[in-house]
Formats: C-alpha cells, sequence, structure tokens
C-alpha cells in the first residue's frame, strides 16, 4: 500500500485505524503522520491527523491507544515523536511530563519500599527505570524505546539534566535485557533460567532507541539483528531491523521471502525504513 | 468515556442463550459436566471427529455468532506450540454446519504483535481458505470496558474486544501444555489471549500484577458461553509454554464446562488438578474430582501419560 492509498483510508474524524475499515488509534494515526513526513503527503490530511491526535490527548498530558480508552498509554511516547510545531507546543510540552511521570512498577517507589521492608533484594532487570506499556505494570523493551527516542527528540530543542538522566537510566535497562543470542525479546532475557529467544522486532526497535551507544558495545546485538533479518517472516518486523540497523550504518540484506505488508502500519512503517535507507531516518530527527 | 459492560449485563445475555451455558440445570440440580476425550490424528479425518464431538455435545449455534478462539503463540513450523490449524478448520466448519451465523477466529497473541504473520507461519493461511477474511486481531479489535463485580484478581474492570464481548459462544482451543507460571495451559488459560495487546501491551503484564492465577479465574466468570476442544495430538512438556518439547498424545478432549475439560486434561498428562490454582479458584475442589464429571470416550486410564514438569511444579505430579 503506498501513502496515497494510506491517505485515501483516513477515518472522517481525522485518525487512522489499525486496518482499513476500523476506528481510529493513536499508534497508527502517529506512524502515518511520521511517514506523511518523509513522502510529499497532503497538508489536509496531515493537519486533521494532527487535529485528531490533539482532540484525542487527554487531561493528563498522555494518550490512551484509542478513544474507547480512558487511559494513558506507552503510546504516548508514539505522540511524542511528532515534530512540536505540528503537534503543538503544549501538547508535546504535557506529552513529555506524562512520560516522565513514568515508571515501571518494578522500580516504583511503593514496589522497592515493599522489597524493602520485607527484606527482598532487586532481582535482575529490577535496577535501570524503563517504561511500561500500561500503567502498574512492568517496563518493557518497546514502550521503553520509543520513550528514549520521544525525550530525546524533546532534548533536541530544550536540554533538561532530569530527562537526559532518565534516558542514560533507560539505555542501561536496554542494555541489561540483552538475549544470550544478541537480541531483544519482549524484555526477559532468561525465565525461570533458561534463555529465552530474541525477537526480531524489539530487536529493531532497541536497536533504534540505542543509536548513541557505541558499536563496540553492540557487536552482538548488531550481528543478531543481521541473522534475524535474513530470516524475517514479518514486514514490520523487517522495517523495524531496517530501522535500527541503519542507525548504526548498517544495510541489511533483506530476506529471500517476500515480506507482505498486511496493514496501513505494516505499509506506514515500510515507507519510514525505506526512507531510513535513503539516508532520512525520522526517529532520529 | 467509550462503552462499559457490566458483567451483569453480560450475565444476563448469556442467560438468554440457555442451552450454550457451561451449566445447565435439570430438575433444580446442577447436572454433571460432560467431557469427551477421542483419539485424533492431524489427518483428514479430524474434521469428522470434530463434527461427532459437536453432535455428542448437542452443541447448538444455529444463528449465533460463534467466536473460535485457538492458541497463536510464536513462530513455529512445527506442531508443538500452536494449535493445530486442521484442527481450528475443523472447528470452523464444524460450525458452519451446524448452521452458526457467523463463525470467527479470533486470537490475540500475548507475545508478539504480528499476529497475522505469526498466523501465517502456522500454516492458518495456507489450511484455511480465505483465513484474512474469517479472522479477527484481537489485540487490535475495537474494545468496551467491563466491570468485575467480584474478582478473584486485582483487577476492577478490563476492557475486552468487542468481538469477544459479542459472541454467543467463544470456543477455546488451546493447545495441551506444561507452563511455567501455572503448571498447565488449557482451556481457561487460553482466555488470556482474549485481553487486548493493543490496550495492555505485549506481554499483558498488567494480568501478571494483578494475580495470573486470579485473572484466569476472571476471564472464565466474565467469558460463561464458551466450549472447548483442547489439541492434545501433540502437546508440550517441560519448559511450556514455549520452549518446551513435543509430547504426542493423540488425542482431543472437549466440553462445555472448562473447568471439567481442564481438569480432565490434567489427569491425562498426570497433574493433580486440585494443585492447580486455578481450576480450585475457578471450580472448587469438588467439581474438580473425577467422579463429578462424566467422562465420554476414551478413559483417561487408556491415554494417560506423565507430561514432563519444571522443578517449580514437580509438587503437582498425579
Amino acid at each position: 500500500m503506498d501513502l496515497p492509498s494510506i491517505i485515501h483510508l483516513q477515518n472522517h474524524d481525522g485518525g487512522w485505524p489499525y486496518r482499513k475499515g476500523g476506528r481510529s488509534w493513536t499508534e497508527p494515526t502517529v506512524l502515518v503522520l511520521l511517514a506523511q513526513s518523509v513522502q510529499s503527503g497532503d497538508a489536509q490530511s496531515r493537519e486533521r491527523g494532527m487535529a485528531w491526535l490533539r482532540g484525542s490527548q487527554r487531561q493528563d498530558g498522555g494518550w490512551s491507544p484509542c478513544p474507547s480508552v480512558a487511559q494513558s498509554t506507552w503510546v504516548t511516547a508514539m505522540a511524542a515523536l511528532l515534530p512540536p510545531e505540528q503537534l503543538g507546543y503544549t501538547c508535546h510540552a504535557n506529552a513529555i511530563q506524562w512520560l516522565m511521570e513514568q515508571t515501571g512498577e518494578e522500580t516504583s517507589l511503593a514496589y522497592r519500599l515493599r522489597n524493602r521492608l520485607l527484606g527482598v533484594s532487586p532481582g535482575p532487570g529490577e535496577t535501570h527505570d524503563g517504561w511500561p506499556f500500561f500503567p502498574g505494570a512492568a517496563a518493557w523493551v518497546t514502550p521503553t524505546a520509543f520513550a528514549v527516542l520521544a525525550l530525546e527528540k524533546a532534548q533536541r530543542s530544550q536540554r533538561v539534566s532530569a530527562v537526559d538522566q532518565r534516558i542514560s537510566e533507560a539505555r542501561e535497562f536496554l542494555l541489561d535485557r540483552i538475549c544470550t543470542d544478541g537480541g531483544w525479546n519482549y524484555g526477559r532475557s532468561n525465565v525461570l533460567g533458561v534463555d529465552a529467544p530474541s525477537y526480531p522486532e524489539t530487536t529493531g526497535q532497541a536497536l533504534l532507541a540505542l543509536h548513541q551507544v557505541p558499536v563496540a558495545k553492540l557487536d552482538r546485538a548488531l550481528a543478531a539483528a543481521q541473522n534475524e533479518a535474513r530470516a524475517c517472516r514479518s514486514s514490520e518486523a523487517m522495517s523495524w531491523l531496517q530501522l535500527g540497523l541503519e542507525a548504526h550504518g548498517i544495510e541489511v540484506t533483506p530476506p529471500e521471502r517476500k515480506l507482505e505488508c498486511r496493514s496501513i502500519m505494516d505499509s506506514a512503517l515500510k515507507i519510514l525504513a525505506d526512507a531510513a535507507l535513503q539516508g532520512r531516518n525520522v526517529f532520529l530527527e | 468515556m467509550g462503552n462499559e459492560i457490566t458483567r451483569r449485563q453480560a450475565l444476563t445475555a448469556a442467560a438468554s442463550c440457555i442451552g450454550l451455558t457451561r451449566c445447565s440445570l435439570s430438575g433444580g440440580r446442577p447436572v454433571v459436566p460432560r467431557v469427551s476425550i477421542v483419539r485424533a490424528g492431524y489427518t483428514q479425518a479430524i474434521y469428522d471427529t470434530v463434527r461427532r464431538l459437536l453432535v455428542e455435545h448437542r452443541v447448538d449455534v444455529r444463528g449465533k455468532r460463534v467466536v473460535i478462539k485457538p492458541n497463536l503463540v510464536e513462530f513455529d513450523p512445527g506442531t508443538t506450540i500452536n494449535t493445530h490449524p486442521m484442527l481450528v478448520h475443523a472447528a470452523f466448519e464444524g460450525f458452519r454446519a451446524l448452521g452458526a451465523a457467523e463463525v470467527r477466529i479470533a486470537e490475540g497473541p500475548g507475545h508478539r504483535r504480528v499476529t497475522l504473520d505469526l498466523a501465517d507461519a502456522a500454516g492458518y493461511f495456507a489450511t484455511i481458505p480465505h483465513f484474512e477474511d474469517h479472522f479477527t486481531d484481537l489485540n487490535l479489535d475495537d474494545v468496551s470496558r467491563v466491570t468485575l463485580s467480584h474478582p478473584f484478581s486485582r483487577l476492577n474492570s478490563v476492557y475486552f474486544p468487542n468481538t469477544a464481548l459479542s459472541a454467543e459462544l467463544i470456543v477455546s482451543l488451546p493447545k495441551m501444555k506444561t507452563h511455567h507460571w501455572v503448571g498447565a495451559t488449557l482451556s481457561m488459560k487460553n482466555f488470556f489471549g482474549l485481553v487486548p495487546g493493543g490496550i495492555y501491551g505485549w506481554p499483558k503484564n498488567v494480568l501478571h500484577w494483578a494475580g495470573i492465577n486470579e485473572s484466569i479465574a476472571d476471564l472464565h466468570t466474565t467469558f460463561p458461553r464458551h466450549f472447548a476442544i483442547v489439541d492434545g495430538v501433540v502437546g508440550m512438556e517441560g519448559n511450556g509454554p514455549i520452549q518446551g518439547n513435543p509430547k504426542p498424545v493423540g488425542v482431543l478432549v472437549a466440553g462445555r464446562d472448562m473447568t471439567a475439560v481442564d481438569a480432565t486434561c490434567c489427569r491425562i498428562m498426570r497433574i493433580n488438578p486440585a494443585m492447580v490454582q486455578y481450576l480450585n479458584l475457578a471450580a472448587g475442589r469438588g467439581r474438580l474430582e473425577e467422579q463429578n464429571i462424566q467422562q465420554i470416550g476414551e478413559p483417561v486410564k487408556s491415554v494417560q501419560t506423565a507430561f514432563e514438569l519444571s522443578e517449580l511444579f514437580r509438587n503437582i505430579r498425579l
């Protein structure tokens, strides 16, 4: 699906669904708007999309995955990837503020205090702050990776030391979660003493978020990502791998099989990954 | 904001199709749940086997909306992790043949968000004609909030996919597997896939913080209109539900009462169902006892085979 086809599937309310005919959700709307910024999109469509996002921002500064959910979640980081001058400066600042207030439950003050009282030491991976998908749950790779990218973008216009500190903590969180095979899965490298394998989509996302980490520190991860790309069976996963590897200056060998874009999100992501291969990685601008 | 459905409303809707509920009454006394064990393989014969199971259990779905919920977890070219596509197709055809108004296949995988790619790799596209037209990704479906009135877990309300909430029968089609957190994953644990990743993430970690066993019991009571067919043709033992080893058993286990079906599966796996916490929560010990379940088809003893258990669950061995 090319960009004009994606634009054509914009809902009347201004947002985009994951799949044709569905209701508007925050995540695909953000990805389509980003895709419109790397190809010549449609100005009117873009503004309608931004207006939908501005209108669906919650009082607390965050976004819910879709309007029928009354809870801000990790998709706030996705929305905060959009340029403040397009999303709106206040909207953007409130989103960053919301993100700064979130942490995985396992590193929350209440949980740490409870464990201290019980004499329980922090478990592996419970020492660094990351971000959860949903407030009240543990931190995982995907929401942490997008929070890092969003905060880094915010830092480019105004540097705040507390934000720097969170970014640095989150990078440690990601480095802590590398699987034995070198890549990342959802965020557990070992389950009950058994090594867990990595996934291509999360490996790509983590590499993207760690673009400022020296390549020497990521040797195994980059090799794992290249191996995963060769065997990849998913267009979405392949796009994240391309974006992640390109962030470290590595060209990707595409898999032998043709990967089908099955959704609006897949197609928007492919546009973003292809743009990165042409030298424009919108997540790092 | 958004749609909200109370558990009372869900239960009222359930009562309107009493023929589908798990506990029917006869003369004021609860009917003993019936559970079938039938031998099966991944061959064409599985289509007939499933049809016979549905007839045997008098599953009346004429004019009703049916949702088939397989267990789709990981990219796996073999048959160990995911529900076999032939069983999914056999159930799909079986319910259509019984006159269901609509049969949808729906799943919301817990770790991977590339659901359709998973389904493709698992052979669903190749086995089920026009698969994508009949499939709903529950992780990304539209949702409504359901208030849990007397939850076992710490959850007060949960967003659920509208496809699941509007179903008049949800058919749990899990794989017979051991599970590193709860001992065994069968028809009840399979309902974790009804919780939308698009809202709660991958993994659906909110359920872990709320109590895994308690959340399983909550899901069971929230969706009372169900039927189960467990894929025990080839199960998984050891470090399930993903990293275990194939365990051929050669059976399907089916029934309307998921606690009874899962208790029977446990006995086949030589697991003591009374030691599986979520079964106790959902059914109470008495209802799990063998004499309180009417067994149809193969006797448990004839197909019983000990599934290897992880260290953590050695104490649940029957």
